[in-house]
């Protein structure tokens, strides 16, 4: 097959203040024609590097120190500016991360499809007008005659990466790179974009390279798959080859820490221990050695043997090749490789009587527009119901996951347990207390027992503070005094596995596992009861996620918290809740034993969320999407099931009549007039 | 849309209408009788009578007001307590030398700064970028009047290139754009070091944004990203600035009315708080004011233009 993309050799420097990070270091693969490529790896891995290398996008302190990236048989590094130009959205093309913030926000998609057609003069107005409509069409954005004459923030989410799509294959493009296609999106939405980048490559034939920490994406995907560590390719081969036959140790330790792969339910998942290495200092021997589970002593000296299976089919390791070649590496794939932290947990105390969090009914609606201006356009209810009918508990030393799309209200919901938010109406009691609507000098004390672990762990440490005066607050806002704060700091970073340096540093210096760890500490800090944790694990690489996924266990067996934690991160969730409740529209569609919902969901959207998840299977591909649509605004609520415009097993009584909650054995409620049966 | 422009205009005259209560109650608190501080302390009796008559001061205040805002509504603004002309009459001859100087002034500094801040935050520390930074400072912290001065003494004194004094002869357009370079000069001059270090600020801040790097990766020529893409959400902040900027200029122009003896509405101003007459100021302060709040609102409107984002959540 023929080869359209050849990366050879290539390294590339940052020039920092603290010397030069060595962010890529002698890069080669090759990109076949006609072939999705995914490249795969943890923050910090640079593989977006690579992709901004290709386009000749590199920040400015960036520096190729050798190499080179041929396409066709161009070297695009030592082409011309204007050259690379002329490649640049017309040859090779790119669909962005986050479509929210890669589209401009000032000018209608009709423009910006018209400025990247900019190079083509002998088309006129109305045709390049035609060609983005047909584009739009092609991408599966609904009305596209009237909607490319629409604002980027017009468009929901899933749309926005539709036309981003869209903008990319406008000009009909040799090369698309992908940036995490699907980072920001929903579950259902991702799904609906994979099997849109499939249709598209088989219809157009072109070449895909797809950048991705996310196994799940790349298993279903790609075809060929380079894995990339600390800046350097430690292996690379065909899907399935990658997937089921890993060579490289830290391939192996990737694949098994992803919770999505973790067959068995399990309180403790898989970690590889140790952090990335600081790209400043120069590499002696492998790069993965301080962390692998294999390393022989030659392994921190000696740079590891290319074994090679076939042409760009080849891991790096000593235990392949060469005089420590060891015959019995890889292992099959039923032992694990990597630890999962330290001793078993202690069994789980029976999630049983009064209930520490109970709510009922809670309502929460929120304003769209002021008294006056519906008053004029007769609107009579200017209002939207957030959170609907929500009946929700949490018992002690219980782990309930609220699990839901963006908009489905499970953070409005946890911000009015918190009484950071009015309800409308319903209870809500902690500990028998009615809480709902209580006044914040009431409710301040409460605060102690109730703690919110918020979802960006970097933005929600005030950046001008040391790591001891954040995890120590909590303390001086509560006015406890009488406790040394530099013991209570050790302590509490010791509680949640911070070395003690790390107390001096502030958040810019920390890692996103790290700066995870302080929140958890500030969250710990008053000894609550409950902790209410927004996403614990966004933006966390999968090695880190379940450091601290591990720890809020061993945390919870040691003080017997009770979590609630808001996500929408399946296979997470699996591991770690012992009930879920899934959330539509600001509804609990569903509820129940973590494990019944996943074996037997009863509920569609339920289905639909399991099922829309991507598994880290090559051999699973899923041949068709789910569910497909998006969720609706709450301004347009349907009338009937608020899940009838999306149900793939809708009935006419659906669109009229909404389903009220009902009891299931076993401790389950859904609330679907048809619930599925599974026999 | 047309909900907010309606909103916006009502707040607006509410806004004026806050501002003739000001300025009417800053008349009242003035120690002694109007009539007596207008017309001067060897004023007769009679006289005064008569002109507390005439300008209703026999009235409540409250009535005086409803009065004053009843015929400003009408154009009318009072008479000159001197000459009795109207002052409506006496602003609009005026209007049109502080408008053009006004315009002008912010103008030129718009043509160059915007530019110039483009400049530098394409090429950020750069030569470029540095000669920009010391010009922006220079400009904004050297005193307009001071500014006005040395022109006079370099451009009309010295060099006799342009005239000194006035705004030119009447209906004739050529010496009245003559007239207007030096004082269009002194009043823009500190406006383009200021609007070029706003734009910098903001085009760099823009430019390190994601959908600039996409305008880039689909290929787009430089300046289309950085004039098309990057200026266009960039200057939205700018603008603000500018239509705040008129009301700073209005006010500033009374230096360069004076000096450069510009028969303008500072001027006017000036002249009549210095001869107590007070419904000249009354009325001057109340059309800059209006003048003012109209040029903020054509702003908002524009950046309502400019950016969907703004016009939706409208």
């Amino acid at each position: 097959m023929d080869t359209l993309l050849d990366i050879r050799n290539l390294s590339l420097d940052f020039r920092t203040t603290r010397g030069r990070v060595k962010a890529l270091r002698d890069i080669s693969f090759p990109v076949r024609k006609g072939r999705i490529i995914g490249i795969v790896g943890e923050s910090g891995s640079g593989k977006s590097t690579i992709l901004w290398s290709i386009m000749g996008l590199l920040a400015g302190n960036a520096e190729v120190t050798g190499g080179e990236i041929l396409f066709e048989d161009r070297n695009m590094l030592t082409l011309s500016e204007s050259s690379r130009r002329a490649a640049r959205g017309e040859e090779i093309s790119v669909v962005f991360q986050d479509p929210m913030t890669s589209q401009i926000p000032v000018l209608t998609y009709a423009r910006q499809m018209f400025d990247i057609l900019y190079r083509r003069p002998n088309l006129s107005r109305a045709q390049k007008r035609e060609a983005a409509i047909d584009m739009m069409r092609r991408v599966g954005i609904p009305d596209p005659e009237a909607r490319v004459d629409q604002y980027p923030h017009q468009f929901s989410g899933g749309m926005r990466q539709r036309a981003g799509i869209a903008m990319a294959l406008l000009t009909g493009p040799k090369l698309l790179l992908a940036d995490e296609p699907t980072t920001a999106l929903d579950v259902t939405m991702e799904a609906q974009i994979i099997h849109l980048l499939q249709g598209l490559q088989s219809e157009f034939g072109a070449t895909i390279v797809v950048v991705s920490h996310n196994l799940g994406l790349i298993a279903e995907l790609c075809d060929d798959v380079v894995v990339m560590y600390a800046g350097e390719v430690i292996e690379a081969g065909e899907v399935h080859d990658i997937f089921h036959h890993a060579r490289h140790p830290y391939t192996r330790a990737l694949l098994e820490c992803d919770p999505a792969r973790v067959e068995k339910v399990t309180r403790r998942l898989p970690v590889i221990p140790g952090d990335i290495p600081d790209l400043t200092r120069p590499r002696k021997g492998c790069i993965y050695s301080p962390r692998c589970q294999r390393a022989m002593p030659t392994c921190h000296d000696v740079d590891p043997p290319t074994a090679a299976t076939a042409p760009g089919q080849f891991a790096r390791c000593h235990l392949l090749e060469g005089p420590h070649a060891d015959p019995t590496w890889p292992p099959p794939a039923s032992v694990l490789t990597v630890g999962r932290g330290t001793e078993d947990l202690p069994p789980r105390p029976d999630p049983a009587g009064t209930p520490l969090l109970d709510v009922r009914d809670l309502n929460v609606r929120f304003r769209t527009m002021g008294p006056i201006r519906a008053r004029l356009r007769g609107i009579d209810d200017p209002f939207v119901d957030a959170v609907l009918d929500v009946s929700l508990s949490v018992r002690p030393g219980e782990t309930v996951g609220l699990v839901g799309e963006s908009g489905s209200g499970k953070t409005t919901l946890g911000r009015t347990i918190l009484n950071l938010l009015r309800s409308e109406a319903g209870t809500a009691t902690f500990e028998g207390q009615d809480i709902r609507n209580m006044p914040e000098s009431r409710f301040k004390p409460l605060r102690r027992d109730m703690a919110m672990m918020f979802q960006d762990p970097v933005g929600s440490l005030s950046p001008r503070k040391s790591v001891r005066a954040l995890i120590t607050e909590p303390l001086l806002i509560h006015g406890i005094t009488g406790r040394d704060l530099d013991v209570e700091a050790e302590r509490l970073a010791d509680m949640v596995r911070l070395p003690k340096p790390f107390l001096t540093r502030y958040p810019h210096e920390l890692s996103g596992g790290q700066a995870r760890r302080v929140g958890v500490a500030r969250a710990l800090a008053l000894n609550p009861k409950l902790i209410i944790a927004d996403e614990p694990t966004a933006g966390l690489d999968v090695s880190v996620q379940g450091e601290i996924l591990n720890l809020m266990a061993e945390l919870q067996a040691e003080h017997g918290l009770s979590y609630l934690i808001i996500t929408h991160n399946l296979p997470v969730i699996r591991h770690i809740a012992d009930r879920l409740a899934i959330m539509y529209l600001g509804r609990i569609v569903e509820q129940g034993p973590t494990g019944a919902i996943f074996a037997n969901p009863l509920h569609p959207y339920t289905q639909a969320l399991v099922e829309g998840v991507p598994k880290p299977d090559p051999d699973r591909r899923r041949k068709h999407v789910s569910i497909s649509g998006e969720v609706p605004s709450l301004l347009r609520r349907p009338p009937g099931c608020d899940f009838a415009t999306r149900c793939p097993y809708v009935q006419d009584r659906c669109r009229v009549e909404k389903p009220p909650h009902f009891d299931a054995p076993a401790g389950r409620q859904h609330a679907c007039l048809f619930p599925l049966t599974h026999n | 849309m047309t909900a907010y422009l309606f909103k916006r205009l009502g707040l607006s005259m509410a806004v004026v209408l806050a501002v003739v209560v000001v300025l009417f109650s800053l008349l009242h608190m003035i120690p002694g009788d109007p009539a007596t501080i207008a017309l001067g302390p060897r004023a007769t009796p009679e006289a005064i009578a008569r002109y507390a008559a005439k300008m209703h001061l026999d009235q409540p205040v409250w009535k005086q007001l409803v009065i004053y805002v009843g015929n400003a509504v009408t154009g009318d603004l009072g008479v000159d307590v001197f000459s009795e002309r109207p002052v409506t009459t006496m602003i609009l001859e005026r209007l049109g030398f502080s408008m053009s100087l006004v315009f002008a002034g912010m103008g030129w500094a718009a043509v160059l700064g915007i530019p110039l801040g483009c400049l530098a935050a394409v090429k950020p520390n750069t030569w470029l970028d540095w000669i920009t930074g010391v010009i922006s400072v220079a400009t904004i912290a050297v005193p307009s009047f001071l500014v006005s001065i040395w022109a006079l003494l370099i451009f009309a004194v010295g060099l006799r290139w342009l005239p000194a004094i006035g705004a030119g002869e009447p209906g004739d357009l050529g010496d009245q754009f003559l007239h207007l370079i030096m004082p269009a000069f002194a009043v823009g001059l500190g406006w383009v070091g200021y609007l070029a270090r706003m734009v910098r600020a903001s085009m760099l801040e823009v430019m390190g944004e994601p959908y600039i790097r996409s305008a880039r990766a689909f290929g787009l020529k430089p300046n289309k990203v950085i004039f098309g893409y990057a200026l266009r959400v960039a200057i939205l902040p700018t603008i603000t600035l500018i239509g705040m900027g008129f009301g700073g200029l209005i006010s500033a122009t009374v230096f360069a009315e004076i000096i450069f003896a510009r028969p303008g509405i500072g001027k006017l101003i000036f002249d009549s708080v210095m001869a107590r007459n007070f419904p000249v100021v009354q009325g001057a302060v109340l059309v800059a004011t209006a003048l003012y709040i109209l040029v903020v609102l054509i702003s908002d409107i524009l950046i309502a233009m400019l950016d969907p984002r703004v016009r939706d959540s409208l």
